[in-house]
């Protein structure tokens, strides 16, 4: 099925077309042809105004919740909340019922999408069952294609088991996430410790707790000279550490949430449990070091850390409501609402395609003859509001409802399909 | 002013200074009227209140059963500790439970912040929030306001300290928002470990020395110590507490000035308070408790008011 791409701008910096608009000519999986007006016959011809096309995007941080939570999402509308944002890869979080730390799981995910248009990677959790004590076999799950570990937003407390899962690793060349939360700190916070926090008499989680634990993962990184990525980075100072380590030349990249860019903890001031989230809301000034550390290359990933949740887990008092905010669906249109002044299209690119899948997967995709075609085609400029018909997880755990955003996805080529995004 | 801005009691932060001044003027009546030999009117007879106790209470839940009563209101009571309810039912279907019998009122204590908050967006029901974790108790911070103006003429003006455990106090943040309506200065005074590290974004400053707040102030507002609210310990020991921040009538004979003295309930004798001192003239712990009803008669009075129509 030959799929021919009109008139589109390609944003790839790694790409001798970067900023051309051309026609893209797509057979059997590849790029086939790359030039202006392509003649050829092809059985999908695609148009659309502000037409612009890059590599796929990919979430670095998205729960589809099955196996064990079908109630809140599953693979299939989890598919369908990825395509709807534009994403041909995320990775999964292992924090399922059971967890994810076993070869039989991760291949239970892969048989249960491998038709899909979508790449559904997985995460293993670095410690069996997350309990944060032994390390799981990595071998094993390397060899089924799962090479990150993470226990998420359990965070990995022992240090001693840090250090290890850090060398093991190594040898696999596997890549360790950890969320810096020193929960003897944090523990039991609900809400960012600031000004809203005192108000509300919440439990307040403090930068620090951050902090501390991005300190000691970066000590432990230089040490062991295993491969480190720290998840959901929130706190401003964070960003200067980990600014500071790589200048040092140690081997270490970090996301950030969309989360994290474009709200606050104000937003919880009517104990609004929509915006109770792990890491916390922060400040604007929090904020506003973030999108630096975007900008200057501190921070390699946004992610959309989508985390579907069902209303008898959210629509309850604050302190018993679970943390966590739906994001495929609305993280692009966030970004080109609130980060396009900041951030350069190719670099919101890079954020969201080229870094995400160098990281998780190594791999470098580009938009080029020859290649393979795992492309997002989308218009950065349109304006449009976000309508529960956009939701397609089963959960609808998002602020967002109603609001205009700016950019939007209109179509995905990835595994020798085509999807014209509704 | 003639009737309240809200609909609902769920924190002072959302009252007006008229509001506050509107309660005292009618609770001014209603303690008239409970120290008349016939302390009961009809004027809540149409109405049914029911108290829901999702954390332990004696006197809270005493004062404003009394005052339910003395407004001649039909009163229903349920205690449950909130991890059994947890399990089990949610909030909203055990109060939309107890509303389907026909109740107009719902009297809320809850150890999760916002609660009373999270009810008056989901059940039909006028919410009087009688303390919420470490959010708000807003009854206490108004018979403190009404107690202070008894003793001293007026609010405004004045300096009042709040000594102890404000970090896991609800009464120590209603005391801060309703003197701050009213006009009053507020500092807070106690171990730096039990004070909320942003407490001066409430325009609050932090003595750590108990003589230098007492000799500020007009007023002291002892807080109870609550150690079944501390997951870790924030000092060492009741001794060292007691040497450091207890009040005393030494301390208090040793003031440039005379002051008063206030505390919620119940005292820790020994602990925040000497004995000598809470029976001393300098307290007005009694006086609050008499307020206390008067407080929320005239609560219940108003927001009635305002569901008749």
């Amino acid at each position: 099925m030959k799929v021919l791409i009109k008139s589109a701008k390609i944003i790839d910096v790694n790409s001798k077309n970067n900023n051309k608009i051309l026609d893209v000519l797509i057979d059997d999986g590849k790029i086939i042809k790359i030039s202006k007006n392509i003649s050829e016959k092809a059985s999908t011809v695609f148009t659309e105004s502000n037409l612009h096309i890059s590599t796929g995007w990919m979430d670095l941080h998205s729960n589809f919740r099955e196996p064990g939570f079908e109630y809140k999402d599953d693979l299939k509308t989890g598919i369908k909340s990825a395509i709807k944002g534009g994403f041909t890869s995320v990775l999964l979080m292992p924090q399922t019922e059971p967890v994810i730390d076993s070869k039989a799981h991760t291949q239970y995910i892969y048989n249960n999408t491998k038709e899909s248009i979508i790449d559904v990677l997985t995460t293993s959790a670095i410690t069996k069952g997350i309990k944060g004590n032994e390390i799981v076999e990595m071998h094993d799950l390397n060899a089924v294609c799962c090479r990150v570990f993470t226990d998420d937003k359990k965070s990995l407390d022992r240090t001693e088991v840090m250090k290890i899962a850090l060398l093991y690793s190594k040898d696999l060349d596997g890549l360790i996430m950890n969320f810096a939360n020193d929960k003897s700190i944090s523990n039991n916070g609900k809400m960012n410790e600031g000004v809203t926090s005192t108000n509300l008499g919440l439990k307040g989680i403090s930068n620090i707790a951050e902090e501390i634990m991005v300190d000691r993962d970066i000590n432990l990184a230089k040490y062991t000279e295993g491969n480190l990525h720290l998840s959901y980075i929130s706190a401003k100072e964070s960003v200067n550490k980990i600014k500071r380590a790589k200048k040092e030349g140690v081997n270490i990249t970090a996301d950030v949430s969309i989360n994290n860019l474009v709200m606050t903890d104000e937003m919880v001031k009517t104990f609004d449990t929509h915006y109770k989230v792990l890491p916390p809301l922060r400040t604007e000034k929090d904020n506003t070091e973030l999108i630096k550390g975007l900008k200057n290359g501190t921070i390699d990933v946004i992610c959309s850390d989508h985390s579907p949740e069902d209303n008898e887990n959210k629509k309850t008092e604050f302190d018993n409501a679970a943390f966590g905010i739906l994001g495929l669906e609305s993280m692009f249109g966030l970004i080109g609402k609130h980060l396009s002044k900041d951030l350069t299209l190719e670099e919101i690119i890079e954020k969201i395609s080229t870094n995400p899948r160098k990281i998780a997967l190594k791999q470098k995709l580009k938009i080029e003859e020859g290649e393979i075609a795992n492309i997002t085609l989308f218009n950065p400029d349109v304006e449009w509001e976000l309508t529960k018909s956009d939701i397609k997880s089963k959960s609808d755990n998002t602020p967002f409802i109603g609001e205009k955003l700016k950019g939007k996805a209109v179509a995905i080529y990835n595994n020798k399909q085509f999807v014209v995004i509704e | 002013m003639s009737e309240l801005s809200v609909n609902h009691l769920l924190g002072i932060k959302n009252l007006q200074r008229e509001d506050i001044e509107l309660i005292f003027k009618t609770a001014d009546n209603f303690k008239r009227i409970i120290n008349q030999p016939i302390k009961k009117v009809p004027t809540l007879r149409d109405i049914t209140i029911a108290n829901l106790f999702f954390e332990n209470s004696t006197r809270t839940k005493l004062s404003f059963e009394l005052a339910e009563k003395r407004l001649s209101a039909d009163v229903i009571n349920f205690s449950s500790s909130s991890s059994s309810v947890k399990k089990g039912e949610t909030l909203v279907d055990t109060v939309n439970n107890i509303l389907a019998m026909k109740v107009d009122m719902v009297v809320i204590r809850h150890p999760n912040p916002g609660a009373a908050e999270f009810l008056s967006r989901n059940v039909k029901a006028t919410i009087v929030n009688a303390g919420d974790g470490a959010h708000e108790h807003p009854t206490q911070a108004l018979l403190d306001s009404f107690s202070i103006r008894e003793r001293l003429s007026q609010v405004k003006g004045k300096k009042v300290v709040i000594i102890g455990d404000v970090l896991h106090s609800r009464v120590a943040l209603s005391n801060i928002h309703c003197l701050q309506k009213l006009g009053a200065e507020v500092a807070v005074c106690g171990p730096s470990t039990l004070i909320p590290k942003f407490i001066n974004s409430l325009g609050v400053h932090h003595y750590s020395d108990l003589k230098k707040a007492l000799n500020w102030c007009d007023v002291a507002n002892v807080l109870r110590i609550q150690l079944e609210r501390q997951d870790v310990n924030y000092f060492p020991s009741l001794r060292e507490y007691s040497m450091v921040y207890g009040v005393n009538k030494e301390i208090l004979d040793s003031l440039e000035k005379e002051i008063v003295v206030m505390h919620p309930g119940p005292i820790n004798r020994g602990v925040e308070l000497s004995s000598d001192l809470a029976d001393s003239d300098f307290a007005i712990i009694l006086d609050q408790v008499e307020n206390g009803v008067a407080i929320r008669m005239a609560v219940m009075y108003l927001l009635a008011g305002k569901l008749k129509k």
